[in-house]
């Protein structure tokens, strides 16, 4: 039986799923309410092409995803990339001595990724960690740890130069570790 | 070979950032992989960006837990299934 389309029922069954995966990429809810909107107009205007090689909610969040790289594509008109000092100092700033080696030394975590991946509660202390970057910041995180995309890809549809691009994603991590070290392992003698 | 083992802590951290994004060049991975090699502390470093790796990956699903129960309020409900009938 090849999947079908509801779109009645769409709000109901998909509307949260949506919303929350929208949210954690763009951060503003209302503009993860408009994007969520606009999909589902999009997705009804395009169900002549659905053909039910895949099932409904992986063709909508096909759309989504689209829908999501369009709003950041949209928003390099009116943002620099430019480092300026809402950005914050990198806290490695002050992490070394003079001859280079560190002063202050990172914590061991104590945890590999995949076991990390799996704690409810360090991933929502990212999630957190991560509404406390900058916008800018937390964009070309985004772009790239969450959705995946290459530094190419990034810089082209960003209009970024790539040693730009570096250093805001090294600043963006320092910034996270230096977070989720405060939120989680502070606690944790 | 010397030049190559003078490279500090403060040197390698951003290329420890840097190879997570794209491929480095021959000399600047190996004089990577050396100091990584010889200095516990960077290595911590690095296994802490893979973990905020895996954790973005993570969050990034769409089964990923999250912090608030967000959901579209009903008010916004209603409005979108407004604009997707008169759109019908």
């Amino acid at each position: 039986m090849p999947e079908s389309l509801n779109s009645d029922m769409w709000v109901d069954r998909y509307g949260d799923m949506m919303y929350r995966y929208t949210l954690v990429r763009v951060k503003n809810p209302d503009a993860a309410e408009e994007i969520v909107q606009v999909t589902l107009l999009a997705a009804l205007q395009a169900q002549k092409s659905f053909e039910g090689r895949s099932t409904e909610k992986s063709w909508l969040f096909g759309i989504l995803k689209y829908k999501i790289l369009d709003y950041f594509r949209d928003l390099k008109n009116h943002r620099t990339y430019e480092l300026t000092p809402e950005d914050g100092p990198d806290p490695l700033d002050n992490a070394y001595h003079q001859d280079g080696h560190w002063a202050n030394l990172p914590k061991n975590w104590a945890t590999d990724p995949h076991k990390a991946a799996e704690n409810k509660q360090l991933v929502e202390a990212l999630a957190h960690c991560m509404d406390r970057l900058s916008d800018k910041f937390r964009n070309i995180f985004v772009l790239k740890e969450i959705e995946g995309m290459s530094s190419e890809e990034i810089c082209k549809e960003l209009n970024i130069k790539p040693t730009n691009l570096w250093v805001i994603l090294h600043r963006a991590r320092n910034q996270l570790r230096k977070c989720l070290e405060a939120q989680h392992w502070d606690t944790k003698k | 070979m010397s030049r190559m083992l003078r490279v500090t802590c403060e040197d390698t951290t951003p290329l420890i950032s840097e190879l997570m994004d794209h491929n480095l060049p021959l000399g600047k991975r190996l004089r990577l992989r050396i100091h990584l090699g010889m200095c516990g502390v960077c290595k911590i470093y690095e296994k802490q960006l893979e973990v905020i790796r895996a954790l973005s990956q993570k969050l990034g699903g769409d089964d990923a837990p999250t912090q608030k129960d967000a959901a579209l309020s009903d008010q916004a409900k209603i409005k979108i299934k407004e604009t997707l009938k008169q759109s019908n």
